[in-house]
C-alpha cells in the first residue's frame, strides 16, 4: 500500500485524509448499525407478539368494561386502526424517544424500568465480583497440579456445584441462613446507608456502607456463576501447563510460582473473559428467579410482572433496554479481546 | 456411485463397525468417571420408565392425619408434605414430567439447531445472514417474555412449556453445528463427493452430519441438563406446570411456606434436580472424553 501512495493521484488526498480521520470510528459505525439492526428487529417481533397476546384496550379498562368504555379507549389511543398503522404510529414515537406510558400505572414506560435498573447491576455486579474473585485464584490452584488427589477431589466438589441451579441454591441458603441461624434477612431489598466519616468540623467524607440485604442475593447468584467458571480456568490453566513455553521456561529455571502466575495464567483468562462475558450478557436479562424469591426490585421481576398483566410499553421498554446491554456487554468482551490478546491486535498500516 | 453413499439413518446413529458390541472394548474405554455417569444415568432410566411399579402411595392422595411425616417414618419413604402426601411417589411423577419435558424440547432444538446450522454453513449468502441475525436477536431477547405471552394466551402445560423451550433454545446447537460444518464443508471428501455428482443434501445429511455427530451427542447431554434446571426454574415460578402437577419446581414452590416445619419438603425434590443434573453433565462429560479418545477432539 506505501509503495503505491506516491503514484496514487493527488485528487484521492481528500478521501484518504477523511478515512484516515474515520478509520477509528469505523468499528463504531459498525457496532451502532448492527445495534440499531438489533433493536428493529427486536421491537417489531414483540410488537406483533404482544398484540397477538392480548388486546391493550381490555388491559387498561379491565375485565369488566362495558363495550362502549372499551371503544371510547380504543379511540383515545388509536387502538381502533388497523394494526400496521398501529405499528408505525409506535415506531414513530421511539425514534422520537417516546416508549409511551405503563397502562397499569400511567407513569413513563421506560422511566420505570430505568428506576428499577440499578438494582439490577448492583446484584449482577456484586454477584459477578464475587465469583470471579474466588473463582480465579481457585481455578489457578486447580488447574496448577489437576493430577493430585486434593486437586481432584476438590474439582469433585465443584463438578456437583455446578448441577446446583441457582434458584435452589437461593432456597437452601434461605433455608440456612435466614430461617435456620437468623443471620441475615431473606427479602426485600435496600439501597446501603451513607455514613458521613467526618474529618474535621466542617468537612466530612460520605462512605456507603452495603447493606445486610445484599447478601443472601448476590451470594447465592455467584454460587451459580462460580463453579463454570472455576472449571474453565482450571482446564485453561491446566492446558497452558502443558505448552512448549511452559516447559522452555521452567528449564530455564523459573520458579513455579512465576510459571503459573506470570506464564500460565494470562493465557488462561482469555478463555475466562469469554465465559464472563457470556455470563454478564445474561445476566443483564435479569436474574428473574433470584430477583422473584428475594423480592429484589429489579428488571427481572419488572419482566415478569409487567409482562403477565400485559403492560405492553413496560415490556417493549424492557426488552430495549435488555438487548441494549446485552449487546454493549458483548461488543465491551469483544473489545477487552483486542487488549487482553496480543494476537487479535491488528498491525497498524 | 452406489459405493459413496452411507445410509443417512447411520449417518447420526454411528457406523456399521461401531454397532459390534462386547465387554472388551467397554473394558478399554471405561473410567470411574463414565462408569458412575451411565449407572446414575440407567437408575434415572429405570425410575422414569417403570415410575409407577416404584410408587408407594397415590402422589396426588393425601392424608391429612399424616402430614409433615419426617422421613423414613410411617411407609413414607422420603417423608410427606404439607397434604400428607408422599414425597417419594410425588419425586418419581417429578422425574417423569422432568424427562419428559426436557428430552422432548431437546429433540426439537436438535433438529431446529442442526439443520440450520448446517444450512447457514453449506450455503453463505443470504441465508446465513439471516440465519445468523435471527440468533443474535434471539439471544439478545429475553425467552421470558415469549414464554408469558404464550402461557397468557393458551394457557400453562406440558405443550405450552416443551414447545416454547424447542423453539427458542436451540442456539446452542447451531452455532457448534455451523462452526464444524463449515469447516467441513472445506475438506476435500466433500469436494469429492460434489465433483461426483452427490446431491446437495445427501452431502449434508451423509458426508457433513456424521462429521459433527460427537458434538451432538455432547450437546445433547447437557444441553439436557441446561433444560432440566429451565422447566424446573420455570415451573417454580408458576409458568411451566400447572399447579398441583406435581413436578419437582412446584414441589419447590410448594415448600416454601414450610421451611422451619418440614424441611424435607425443600431436600427431596432439591436433591432430585441436583442428581438429575449431575448426572447429565457428568454423561456429557463422559461422552466428550470418549469421543476424544477416539482422535477427535470437540470444542463445546
Amino acid at each position: 500500500m506505501s509503495s503505491t501512495a506516491e503514484t496514487v493521484p493527488s485528487d484521492d488526498q481528500p478521501s484518504r485524509a477523511l478515512e484516515s480521520l474515520m478509520g477509528p470510528l469505523v468499528p463504531v459505525m459498525h457496532q451502532l448499525t448492527r445495534l440499531v439492526v438489533l433493536l428493529f428487529m427486536v421491537t417489531t417481533l414483540l410488537f406483533f407478539m404482544l398484540r397477538l397476546a392480548g388486546d391493550p384496550a381490555l388491559v387498561l379498562a379491565g375485565n369488566d368494561a362495558t363495550p362502549e368504555q372499551l371503544e371510547a379507549i380504543r379511540a383515545q389511543y388509536g387502538l381502533d386502526k388497523p394494526l400496521v398503522i398501529q405499528y408505525f404510529n409506535y415506531m414513530g414515537n421511539l425514534v422520537q424517544g417516546d416508549f409511551g406510558k405503563s397502562l397499569a400505572s400511567g407513569e413513563p414506560a421506560m422511566g420505570k424500568v430505568l428506576t428499577m435498573l440499578p438494582a439490577t447491576l448492583l446484584i449482577a455486579g456484586l454477584a459477578m465480583a464475587f465469583s470471579i474473585i474466588v473463582a480465579i485464584p481457585l481455578g489457578a490452584w486447580l488447574g496448577f497440579k489437576p493430577e493430585r488427589a486434593d486437586r481432584r477431589s476438590v474439582s469433585g466438589i465443584i463438578f456437583v456445584f455446578q448441577g446446583v441451579p441457582g434458584f435452589v441454591t437461593a432456597l437452601i441458603f434461605i433455608q440456612v441462613f435466614a430461617v435456620n441461624l437468623r443471620w441475615l434477612p431473606s427479602l426485600g431489598m435496600e439501597w446501603g446507608t451513607i455514613i458521613d466519616w467526618a474529618i474535621t468540623e466542617s468537612f466530612s467524607i460520605p462512605i456507603p456502607v452495603p447493606s445486610k440485604t445484599w447478601i443472601l442475593p448476590a451470594a447465592s447468584l455467584s454460587w451459580f456463576l462460580m463453579p463454570s467458571l472455576t472449571r474453565v480456568v482450571a482446564a485453561n490453566t491446566a492446558e497452558a501447563m502443558r505448552e512448549d513455553y511452559i516447559r522452555t521456561a521452567r528449564a530455564g529455571g523459573a520458579p513455579a510460582s512465576t510459571l503459573l502466575w506470570r506464564h500460565a495464567l494470562p493465557n488462561a483468562l482469555l478463555g475466562a473473559a469469554a465465559l464472563i462475558g457470556t455470563q454478564f450478557a445474561f445476566l443483564m436479562g435479569g436474574a428473574v428467579i433470584t430477583e422473584t424469591i428475594f423480592a429484589w426490585p429489579g428488571i427481572g421481576w419488572l419482566l415478569i410482572e409487567s409482562t403477565q398483566t400485559l403492560d405492553f410499553p413496560v415490556v417493549q421498554s424492557l426488552a430495549l433496554c435488555i438487548a441494549t446491554l446485552v449487546f454493549s456487554v458483548n461488543a465491551l468482551t469483544d473489545l477487552s479481546f483486542q487488549f487482553l490478546d496480543p494476537r487479535l491486535r491488528t498491525k497498524g498500516n | 456411485m452406489s459405493d459413496l453413499k452411507v445410509s443417512r439413518t447411520g449417518g447420526l446413529l454411528g457406523t456399521e463397525e461401531g454397532k459390534t458390541f462386547s465387554w472388551e472394548k467397554v473394558r478399554q474405554v471405561a473410567n470411574p468417571e463414565i462408569v458412575i455417569a451411565f449407572t446414575l444415568f440407567t437408575i434415572l432410566m429405570v425410575i422414569a420408565i417403570f415410575g409407577a411399579l416404584l410408587q408407594t402411595h397415590d402422589p396426588m392422595q393425601g392424608d391429612l392425619l399424616k402430614r409433615f411425616t419426617p422421613p423414613g417414618q410411617e411407609g413414607y419413604f422420603f417423608g410427606s408434605d404439607h397434604l400428607g402426601r408422599d414425597l417419594w411417589s410425588r419425586m418419581v411423577d417429578g422425574l417423569q414430567w422432568s424427562m419428559a419435558c426436557a428430552l422432548t424440547a431437546n429433540v426439537l432444538n436438535l433438529l431446529i439447531g442442526s439443520t440450520l446450522g448446517l444450512l447457514a454453513a453449506e450455503k453463505p449468502g443470504w441465508l446465513r445472514i439471516i440465519v445468523n441475525q435471527f440468533v443474535y436477536t434471539l439471544q439478545s431477547l429475553p425467552g421470558l417474555i415469549i414464554l408469558i405471552c404464550v402461557v397468557v394466551v393458551v394457557g400453562q402445560g406440558f405443550l405450552t412449556l416443551v414447545f416454547t423451550l424447542g423453539l427458542l433454545s436451540w442456539v446452542v446447537y447451531m452455532r457448534v453445528i455451523y462452526a464444524e460444518a463449515s469447516s467441513l464443508f472445506q475438506r476435500e471428501y466433500v469436494q469429492a463427493a460434489r465433483l461426483a455428482g452427490v446431491s446437495r443434501w445427501s452431502i449434508m445429511f451423509s458426508h457433513v452430519l456424521p462429521g459433527v455427530r460427537a458434538s451432538l451427542f455432547v450437546i445433547f447431554a447437557f444441553h439436557f441438563a441446561g433444560l432440566l434446571i429451565a422447566e424446573s426454574a420455570l415451573s417454580f415460578l408458576g409458568l411451566g406446570a400447572p399447579l398441583g402437577v406435581p413436578t419437582w419446581g412446584n414441589m419447590l414452590a410448594e415448600s416454601r411456606q414450610y421451611m422451619i416445619r418440614a424441611p424435607w419438603m425443600l431436600i427431596v425434590p432439591a436433591g432430585a434436580i441436583v442428581t438429575a443434573v449431575v448426572t447429565m453433565n457428568l454423561v456429557g462429560d463422559g461422552i466428550a472424553s470418549l469421543s476424544r479418545k477416539k482422535g477427535r477432539s470437540i470444542d463445546v
